[in-house]
């Protein structure tokens, strides 16, 4: 970029731009402000950090139980076979015991982002009461690394939620 | 950014990073009002659903403002040309930019209307690259285009720029 250009670049960063209004402000604010208090979330908010147990579904036990048997097949594959025609002698000196088979990879991180949220409608509860079916669709990732090599895995799943809130209705 | 990522302090970057935001929302909507609430669309649903995801938040924000800019403009493409102008359309009550003390108004006017007369693929690259401090990288993601094409409009938008305006008078 010749001179000139870098003068009008420079002048150009020293502009700048006009202050958000205050009223704009508020209203984000207010509107933020109208999201639930996290302590009154509802029991079925999904896990965002490794804090909360409900990560660890189903799904990632299979995945920890098949890094486990993977971990286990190459340790014994790595194991020196005593050679057929070893003395005797040799052959009765134990083998020191294999190392106890450690986690590879750990879990290091979970998150979901809530990408649609519909409102089906009203569905009939035993009874006859009333309830709203809501539907929440969400990318779950949850990433493992091995602190041996820092490989790391990083496994996506789409996931639905469908939420059913029991509607009241009080005359008074 | 990190700081966004604190419930407390979303107020704080906001007040920081919005005039940057407004000016970028600005090259993709008719007004200024329409520019606020795509704002404010992808700021919320950022802070509500996204602020614990990894990376730079304003690339992702500046993203997020395209898309709500670009869906704002399919659900208004109805408005009449008559609406448009009374609103403000293009031409804004207020400059783009915050007069500062000891500066030459006139020299700050001349580059506003100079940026107006810009192509607007050249206007959106020069903004995000000068005021929103992204990377050629950057801009080509979030206007999925090469960032090699990029590069190429802000140079061209400079060099327009270059020959609309007069060099300024230092001292």
């Amino acid at each position: 970029m010749d001179e000139s250009l870098q003068e009008l670049e420079n002048e150009l960063k020293k502009l700048q731009p006009r202050r958000a209004p205050a009223r704009w402000l508020n209203q984000i604010n207010r509107e933020l402000a109208a999201e639930l208090p996290a302590p009154a979330r509802p029991r079925y908010a999904t896990a965002t950090n490794l804090g909360s147990w409900k990560w660890l579904g189903w799904r990632t036990v299979g995945l920890a139980a098949a890094l486990a048997l993977v971990a286990t097949v190459g340790l014994v594959s790595l194991r020196r076979p005593v050679p057929a025609d070893a003395p005797a002698g040799l052959a009765a000196v134990p083998t020191p015991a294999a190392p106890a088979a450690e986690p590879l990879y750990e879990p290091v991180a979970a998150s979901n982002v809530l990408y649609d949220l519909k409102d089906e409608g009203e569905v009939k509860l035993a009874g006859d009461a009333s309830a709203r079916q809501v539907r929440a669709r969400y990318v779950d990732t949850y990433t493992w690394k091995n602190p041996r090599n820092n490989a790391s895995i990083k496994w996506t799943v789409p996931r639905d939620e469908i939420r059913v809130v029991p509607a009241s209705y009080n005359p008074n | 950014m990190e700081a966004t990522h604190d419930n407390g302090t979303w107020k704080d970057w906001l007040a920081a990073h919005g005039p940057k935001l407004l000016l970028c929302a600005r090259q993709w909507t008719r007004s200024l009002a329409d520019a606020e609430d795509v704002v404010q669309e992808a700021f919320v649903r950022y802070w509500r659903h996204q602020r614990h995801l990894p990376g730079d938040p304003q690339a992702l924000l500046i993203t997020s403002i395209r898309r709500a800019a670009l869906d704002h403009a399919r659900r208004h493409a109805r408005r009449t040309a008559r609406e448009e102008k009374a609103d403000g359309g293009l031409e804004e009550r207020d400059g783009t930019f915050e007069p500062q003390p000891g500066e030459d108004a006139d020299r700050r006017n001349e580059i506003e209307v100079a940026l107006q007369r810009l192509p607007a693929v050249q206007r959106e690259v020069l903004v995000l690259k000068i005021w929103n401090e992204l990377t050629f990288e950057q801009i080509g993601e979030t206007l999925e285009i090469p960032a090699n094409t990029a590069a190429s409009r802000y140079r061209y938008a400079l060099a327009a720029l270059r020959k609309e305006l007069k060099p300024a008078c230092h001292g």
